[in-house]
């Protein structure tokens, strides 16, 4: 695992520089203090004037009292708030088509699909993101195997921080199914699979007795499956209604599979199921629903994010593109503060707790010693809509400078005059 | 427990007030007051009497049989006005039978029991213009309603506010009928490209005005296009791509149009022209991302800032929710245009007091001042904030909605 990341980096570094008008990054400091105004460390208490010491873009120390060595490159961030990455634990963006239309497909990568230069990578760079587990869509039943990547880089390659990352498994029906024969699908899949396990274990065993040697490997086609079963592999179950939610439960429960579940705002029904099961939850983006009660007839508004919070499920927040606030993780959150959550569970919900459900907590998600220093410099505020992403740090290095975002300030500033005759009178 | 605070005195104040069988008049005590009209108004009251602001300032006797609102430390702003909303009516919005349908009036869909209608109270919306669909050039009559009522009437501010008129391709699309089909059915429809669009209305307009002038025999149609010249009716076109704004703008010209521009995409490219020619925009929702469909593939050029450089232009700008029900609430459109770059008390006015100007209902609604409506907001802070909650929506002086 840590050779195949430094693998990514070293790559990305080569990239980098191959592609150096682009990717325009700041060179990697081997000490860097970083003295900042406020620091949110998500894993305690907010630190004011404090610093943070960073080695080989590892983070060696934080807190106020910190002795800042003599030769570490000092970055002020006297008027900043520097706190961790955002991360984003399930999206189908960035790929150039999210569902493959065979139901049955858990051999397929996303790696396979995405596209560094979506511009769904740039702006989530923009905005403070980090790292993001890139899977298949919803709309089929095992989709296939996610990609962990940082939004930078200019091929897959180099934006990778873990492949094979979680499985999808949706419980939508595919278009043209029922519910029932999507759920017998799934278990017909599950049954054969276990079936071809056996048939496997007894022909190895048969080969050792008759002292044969037995060199059939597993088909790889079944493999991310197999890695299910075996707990080598998280299963992201998408939950399309609350009826879903507990043959998500079931399918956990029977074979013990590591689960995170990925609801729509529907889901919300069963949230007394859920908060009993204790998985993960990833929200659907959309966190507002309105909803006709069927006594009084009144149009009822349900936070999602506050109905799951009060039931002490523990979830992260996603983002999506329908609407404008939506695609930003701090505005996400900062719907939630809007309708009463704690400001720190608010926040933990878009970086310590989906870099705990993909996998990547022990680098990214907080801010202490022995974590990366993947760290977003920003004006203000996080939950402030006038805050804006000064700058982002990968790994000890600037990936990311507003000052230098060209195509930001096209979308901000006032474009030339075009004079036509006409205007002149 | 603010919330609660509040919540607990209002539940001990309202049995009181309805004991006493006179419950018009209201008192709204705030930390403070954001008039819009005026400077904000620290420890304020606002006396509401008979659903009327009946007076509104620091030092302000409170009558003794007044029911009392103490709204502590938040802070009170006037009910949105949105200047094109999701249209609370029964059925589709866009009439198949003519792409010129200058009579039809939305009014007579409208369904005080829609859904649309109570979320749009849910997100502080007090007073809405809603207009009939995008797929006729000329489509009809939108009317200025409160979201509130048992009838339409009891809706309606404004009947006849405005005439829609859509200049972009949506009026088109869809149009086109496939080679292999037929075109002599019932479906077959004009216009299919912008040329005729653009033709349709230079030839309306030219018969509006012969009508006026010669008077022959009553035709709805025209007449209400008659009345829309002599600026008895706002003209509201909705309009995306730089290149239709200025057509149109040559067209009212040349009929002496006093027009308001809806959507405007692409307004900030012709910020300087709008401003001069006094003609006020209606900002939709944004998109960032342009949607795959060809009604969307126009006004592709977007600029975040489109609000703020068409308002440093000089240009009133309101800005509205748009006609689709996922669209952002108000208050977070205002919220992102000053993040984008639109001064503050801008934001604030358009989603107030501008478009209340602009629908032509700024006499009842759209700030805080003596003598209008009592469309109240209580907030739980400064409006501009995401974190920021409704925690109660007044209509008329009565409470509308309040945050559990």
């Amino acid at each position: 695992m840590k050779s195949r990341s430094s693998i990514a980096f070293v790559s990305m570094l080569l990239t980098s520089f191959v592609l150096s008008p682009l990717a325009h990054a700041a060179p990697v400091r081997k000490k860097l203090a970083i003295k900042a105004g406020r620091i949110i460390t998500i894993a305690g208490a907010d630190i004011k004037n404090g610093v943070i010491l960073t080695e080989d873009g590892m983070i060696k120390a934080v807190g106020t009292d910190v002795e800042i060595p003599w030769d570490a490159f000092v970055i002020e961030a006297k008027d900043q708030v520097v706190m961790p990455g955002f991360v984003l634990a399930h999206t189908s963006s960035g790929l150039d088509r999210a569902n493959e239309n065979v139901p049955e497909v858990p051999f397929l990568s996303t790696f396979d699909s995405i596209d560094p230069i979506s511009t769904f990578f740039e702006d989530s760079l923009r905005d403070g993101v980090v790292a993001m587990l890139v899977l298949p869509g919803n709309d089929t039943l095992l989709g296939g195997t996610g990609t962990v990547v940082k939004p930078h880089g200019r091929t897959v390659e180099a934006m990778l921080i873990e492949r094979d990352t979680g499985l999808k498994i949706s419980l939508r029906p595919t278009r043209n199914t029922s519910r029932m024969g999507h759920m017998q699908r799934f278990r017909r899949y599950m049954s054969d699979l276990k079936e071809y396990l056996e048939e496997y274990e007894q022909r190895k065993a048969d080969a050792k007795e008759e002292k044969k040697p037995f060199d059939e490997e597993i088909d790889p086609r079944k493999q991310p499956m197999i890695d299910l079963l075996n707990q080598r592999l998280t299963a992201f179950v998408y939950c399309d209604r609350a009826a879903d939610v507990p043959k998500a439960i079931d399918i956990q429960k029977t074979d013990k599979l590591n689960t995170v579940l990925v609801l729509s705002p529907d889901c919300y029904k069963a949230v007394g199921l859920v908060a009993k099961s204790k998985l993960p939850v990833i929200l659907d983006p959309e966190l507002i629903v309105w909803e006709t009660n069927e006594e009084t007839n009144e149009e009822e508004m349900k936070i999602i994010p506050m109905i799951f919070h009060q039931a002490g499920v523990k979830f992260a927040l996603q983002t999506d593109t329908s609407q404008y606030g939506r695609r930003y993780l701090w505005y996400q959150a900062a719907t939630a503060v809007k309708h009463g959550m704690k400001r720190t569970e608010a926040l933990k919900s878009i970086t310590l707790y989906p870099a705990q459900f993909i996998g990547v907590d022990d680098r990214l998600g907080s801010i202490e010693a022995g974590k990366e220093a993947t760290v977003i410099f920003l004006t203000g505020d996080p939950f402030d809509a006038q805050t804006w992403v000064d700058q982002v740090m990968i790994a000890g290095q600037i990936v990311y400078e507003r000052e230098k975002d060209e195509r930001l300030k096209k979308l901000l500033e006032e474009p030339e005059a075009i004079p036509t005759p006409e205007d002149t009178d | 427990m603010k919330g609660c605070a509040i919540l607990l005195t209002f539940l001990l104040l309202v049995p009181v007030s309805a004991a006493r069988g006179q419950a018009d008049v209201t008192a709204i005590k705030a930390g403070k007051i954001l008039t819009i009209s005026g400077d904000p108004i620290a420890d304020g009251v606002i006396l509401i009497k008979n659903g009327k602001i009946a007076d509104i300032g620091t030092e302000i006797e409170i009558p003794e049989d007044a029911s009392v609102m103490d709204a502590g430390q938040n802070v009170v702003m006037p009910g949105l006005v949105d200047a094109r909303a999701v249209p609370p009516v029964r059925g589709d919005l866009n009439e198949q039978s003519s792409e010129m349908t200058p009579a039809l009036r939305i009014s007579s869909a409208l369904d005080p029991q829609s859904k649309a209608l109570k979320r749009l109270v849910q997100t502080g919306v007090t007073t809405l213009l809603i207009s009939p669909g995008p797929r006729n050039v000329i489509g009809g009559l939108g009317v200025v309603v409160k979201p509130t009522g048992k009838i339409p009437q009891e809706m309606v501010v404004k009947d006849d506010a405005a005439l829609t008129i859509v200049m972009d391709l949506d009026s088109a699309y869809g149009n086109l009928v496939p080679w292999y089909r037929s075109p002599n059915n019932f479906y077959y429809r004009r216009p299919t490209t912008r040329m005729a669009i653009i033709w349709m209305l230079r030839k309306s307009f030219f018969d509006a005005r012969q009508y006026a002038t010669s008077k022959q025999e009553q035709d709805a149609a025209l007449g209400i296009l008659s009345s829309a010249l002599e600026d008895e009716i706002p003209i509201h076109v909705n309009v995306r791509r730089a290149i239709n704004i200025r057509t149109i703008l040559k067209i009212a010209d040349q009929y002496g149009l006093q027009l308001i521009l809806d959507e405007c995409t692409e307004g900030y490219k012709v910020a300087d022209k709008l401003a001069r020619k006094n003609v006020p925009v209606v900002l939709g929702p944004f998109y960032y991302y342009p949607r795959s469909s060809g009604q969307m593939r126009e006004g592709r050029k977007v600029n975040w800032n489109n609000a703020g450089l068409l308002a440093s232009a000089g240009v009133k700008v309101a800005l509205a929710s748009g006609e689709r029900p996922e669209s952002i609430d108000l208050l977070t459109a205002a919220t992102f245009a000053v993040r984008h770059g639109m001064q503050r008390d801008e934001a604030l006015k358009a989603v107030t007091i501008t478009p209340a100007e602009i629908l032509r209902v700024a006499d009842k609604v759209g700030s805080l001042e003596k003598g209008k409506d009592a469309d109240i907001l209580i907030l739980s802070g400064d409006p501009l904030n995401v974190t920021t909650r409704i925690e109660k929506v007044i209509l008329n002086g009565k409470t509308v909605y309040t945050a559990d």
